[in-house]
């Protein structure tokens, strides 16, 4: 790293970490000396430089000496045996004893080859600190029971920790595991209490970097006991110092990144370990331990047991993770299920899937949903506002590939607006519930940042370093957010096939309700069919008294006029204008049945030819009743029923003629535009007006408010009928009044979007 | 012009068969008229079969009257039959009826029908109308009258 150091003007950043060449320190950790011997004399051709603090003898007069003249005569041809072998890490640790200073000295040996040099490390140990073959047993044994019996991951986790603190005695043990981007979250921990928890933190992947990860790949443990430590240089016979520097991969004393050692000093941690976690050959996670209350030391024996208990852990990796995952599929089923049922047994399916508890979150892990049906939105737990849910829902029908499920962690990568809404909705599963219709469930998940905690922050601050800039990593263990603006925690496979069941099951009984609808709109269609017979029926049959009633009465009144007393004569007058009252409202009856059965023929017309056409049939009684007819602007064109949009410009024109009584009568039509697009048309009139509580009721069907003769008469269904039209155009009729003063009649034809839920996208 | 030829009238409806008599006989309307209430009976008029075997008591008319609301074989379908028969489809009908039902019109005349008369309930109106029907009916439209012999004559 020393010599990476940061050119002047050149960005510092991890990159330069990620390049540093940790396996050539050139230096050992100075607890331990390291040999590297030439076979077969086993000749010492590099020693480290601390061999004398350790061994009594000094570096230098050890180059070039055999290793037999160190041993004892007692040992020297077993060990020599041993280091010769073929498989020499199998007889690791050699328990040497060496001579030096005048004293002996007692080591744990282990030895490696690699690129054809014998790699000895000598660690100090005392003879009665050696840990019997049958203790390591011991301790084994009972870890891997424990671990194998683990229900589920996290059970796993927390037995792997508390084996290796047991075993070790470090201050706090962790198990963590890296995700797709190394990120590594802590699921487990075991730890001496007054030491900071690291539970449920995130440490980004420059933590540990990539030339770090592959020899974590390559070695199942590592150890600093103290970061305060100065390395011991290797040194070596010329020979061999022009063969390069002395890859030390597999060693255990290698020297480590002082970037690294600052990192664990300014945690806290003057000791630390860690031991891989391995899946199907690829580095999961590790197990990370730190002590706090001083330098840690971990004897070889020791440290294979935690091997072992790593390795051991590893195997168990895949079937406790499928477990993880198996235990999810189960619950999202039974979620699954109970959404269904809940649906089923909601007439509306939308209320069914939102109703509390907010199943429909926990089915895929999201903090908010949104329930888009029919042009109504539902929304659950955390979710955009009204105006950026409409938005997205337009983006999402107007996407050039519309899938069944869109699925993403970073939605403002696709639809920049998202941006806006990160802190909801950064990430999205939109799944579409048909596909005329734009109905989606929509469900989001928060930028990382808002749910994250990080063990610290993950960008290593520059720090200014007189005028140096160099790479610190993190001062401070505090709790930091990290920076990955706009992405979401992933949704996991399991969780996208939940919702795409979720799907499947709506849309199933959507089609089962439609179904169902099919068959109860055909039983409508036949009843109206019967409705209309009936009225028809009704109306022929009715009027057929009726027609004798009248005949017979006006001959009498015709023929025996005379003979009759004035009170009588009045009487048979009466009789014959109440049958042609009673005509004229079945015949209204009949008309209004037909208003709503008839099919409309809409399409785009000219409202202005209707108008002047409605003027013309008007013409004598507008002429009779002296009213002024205004038309501001000429109408916009509309979508809608020639015929009848007349019969509602007749209608809305005789009730304004009619009920005037001012000197100067007018009435104006006109149209204007609607905030949303639309247009509203309006037949004013300064008449004599409606009192408000009428407003509702002049709608209904034979409902008259003046005396039957006042006014022209009537038989109180031109605005039910007028109502009906508008309505069967989609339409919506209003009106404003004030007695005395005039009253406006409003409508509008919806008919004019075809699709009115989808908003601009569909017109 | 048209004065002898026998006018069928098809009525279930005493009062409205009643009114129409009374209206004839103002309006000076001559022609032998003869009334069937029912579909049927009127198919057998016509046909000169069942109680109308006799020739004498059923000839063949030069108009027939047809109200569309009979009990059993209703107006529509005597209609239908009428058109569909070689030798009968030649006399002009005339739809009598209460019903404006645009269907009913509208099959009225794809099936043959000379006309379509709206009953009113109205007894001017009624009686203008009755007075127009003469007019048109009986004093200017040519009627297929030889057929009607040969008819008669089978």
């Amino acid at each position: 790293m020393q010599t990476d150091g940061a050119r002047v003007g050149q960005v510092v950043d991890l990159t330069n970490c990620d390049k540093e060449p940790i396996h050539i320190p050139g230096g050992i950790q100075p607890h331990g000396v390291l040999l590297v011997l030439q076979e077969p004399a086993l000749t010492i051709r590099q020693v480290s430089e601390n061999a004398e603090a350790l061994l009594g003898v000094p570096a230098r007069s050890l180059l070039g000496m055999a290793l037999e003249n160190l041993l004892t005569e007692s040992q020297a041809a077993s060990i020599r045996e041993c280091l010769l072998a073929e498989r020499l890490e199998d007889n690791n640790p050699l328990k040497l004893i060496t001579r030096g200073g005048g004293r002996e000295h007692f080591f744990d040996g282990i030895a490696h080859r690699h690129q054809g040099r014998l790699i000895l490390e000598l660690e100090p140990t005392s003879e009665k600190e050696a840990l019997p073959f049958f203790g390591f047993y011991h301790q084994a044994r009972s870890s891997m029971s424990r671990l194998r019996d683990a229900k589920d991951l996290s059970a796993l986790c927390v037995e792997a920790v508390r084996e290796v603190r047991r075993l070790t005695g470090f201050d706090r043990v962790i198990a963590y595991r890296f995700d797709e981007e190394w990120n590594g979250a802590v699921l487990a921990e075991d730890r001496l209490e007054t030491a900071d928890s690291y539970l449920g933190l995130w440490f980004p992947a420059s933590d540990i970097p990539r030339q770090a990860r592959e020899l974590y790949t390559l070695n199942w443990l590592r150890i600093i006991p103290t970061t305060d430590y100065v390395p011991a240089r290797i040194l070596s016979l010329p020979e061999d110092a022009e063969q390069g520097p002395l890859d030390m991969s597999f060693c255990v004393l290698r020297s480590v990144s002082p970037i690294h050692l600052e990192y664990l000093r300014n945690m806290g941690a003057p000791a630390s370990m860690s031991i891989s976690l391995l899946k199907e050959g690829r580095l999961w996670g590790l197990i990370s331990c730190t002590h706090v209350s001083g330098p840690r030391y971990v004897p070889y024996e020791v440290r294979k047991a935690c091997e072992f208990v790593g390795e051991f852990m590893s195997s168990l990796l895949v079937t406790k993770e499928g477990h993880e995952h198996y235990d999810q599929r189960i619950r999202a089923q039974s979620i699954q299920v109970r959404l269904l049922e809940r649906m089923t047994r909601h007439p509306d399916v939308a209320v069914g899937l939102t109703q509390p508890p907010p199943e429909l979150l926990e089915l895929t892990g999201a903090t908010g949903a949104a329930v888009y049906f029919n042009g109504r939105t539902t929304i659950i737990g955390q979710a955009p506002d009204d105006e950026q849910l409409q938005g997205l829902i337009e983006w999402l029908a107007a996407k050039a590939d519309p899938q069944e499920l869109f699925c993403t962690v970073s939605l403002s990568h696709h639809y920049p607006e998202a941006a806006a809404f990160k802190d909801v909705a950064a990430g999205l599963i939109a799944a579409s519930m048909s596909r005329g219709r734009h109905n989606y469930v929509l469900w989001f998940r928060p930028e990382v940042v808002q749910t994250v905690a990080w063990g610290g922050n993950p960008n290593k601050p520059v720090d200014m370093d007189g005028d140096q800039p160099r790479l610190h990593p993190r001062k401070s263990f505090a709790l930091w957010k990290e920076t990955v603006r706009g992405k979401s925690l992933p949704w996991k496979d399991y969780e996208v096939e939940a919702a795409r069941e979720l799907r499947r099951n709506v849309i199933d009984i959507v089609l089962q309700r439609s179904e169902e609808l099919l068959k109860l709109n055909m039983e409508l269609e036949r009843s109206n069919v019967e409705l209309d017979s009936f009225a028809y029926a009704a109306s022929h049959d009715l009027k057929e008294p009726l027609r004798g009633i009248h005949n017979y009465t006006s001959l009498v009144l015709r023929e025996q006029a005379d003979s009759l007393s004035p009170t009588n004569h009045k009487r048979m007058d009466t009789v014959v204008r109440l049958t042609q009252r009673m005509e004229s409202l079945i015949n209204s009856l009949l008309h209004y049945a037909q208003v709503g059965r008839t099919e409309l023929s809409v399409r785009e017309t000219d409202l202005n030819d209707v108008l002047s056409s409605v003027l013309e049939v008007l013409k004598p009684r507008i002429d009779e009743a002296q009213v002024e007819v205004r038309v501001p602007r000429p109408l916009p064109p509309a979508r809608c029923d020639r015929v009848r949009m007349a019969e509602v410009f007749t209608n809305l024109l005789t009730n304004a003629i009619k009920y005037n009584d001012k000197e100067k009568k007018w009435v104006e039509i006109g149209a204007m535009d609607t905030p949303d697009g639309g247009t509203t048309y309006y037949v004013r009139d300064n008449g004599i007006g409606i009192k408000p509580e009428y407003h509702d009721t002049i709608f209904r069907i034979f409902k008259r408010l003046h005396g039957r003769d006042k006014y022209g008469g009537g038989t109180g269904t031109g605005l039910t009928i007028v109502k009906r039209l508008i309505e069967r155009h989609n339409g919506r009729l209003w009106l404003e009044s004030q007695p005395g003063a005039g009253t406006t009649f409003f409508f509008t034809l919806g008919s004019e979007k075809p699709e009115p839920v989808t908003g601009t996208g569909a017109k | 012009m048209n004065r002898g030829l026998p006018i069928l009238v098809v009525e279930d409806n005493d009062e409205d068969f009643d009114m129409l008599q009374m209206t004839f006989q103002s309006v000076s309307i001559s022609n032998p008229l003869h009334r069937c209430t029912e579909g049927e009976e009127a198919l057998e008029f016509l046909h000169q079969t069942g109680r109308y075997a006799d020739p004498d008591q059923a000839p063949r008319p030069g108009l027939i009257l047809l109200d569309l609301n009979l009990a059993g074989l209703d107006g529509r379908q005597v209609l239908e039959h009428l058109k569909n028969d070689s030798h009968l489809k030649s006399i002009p009908v005339l739809v009598f009826s209460t019903s404006d039902n645009p269907k009913d019109v509208q099959s009225a005349y794809a099936h043959g029908a000379s006309g379509y008369l709206l009953k009113p309930v109205d007894l001017p109106r009624f009686e203008r109308m009755i007075q127009l029907f003469k007019d048109f009916w009986l004093d200017h439209i040519v009627l297929p009258e030889g057929e009607a012999r040969e008819g008669a004559r089978r």
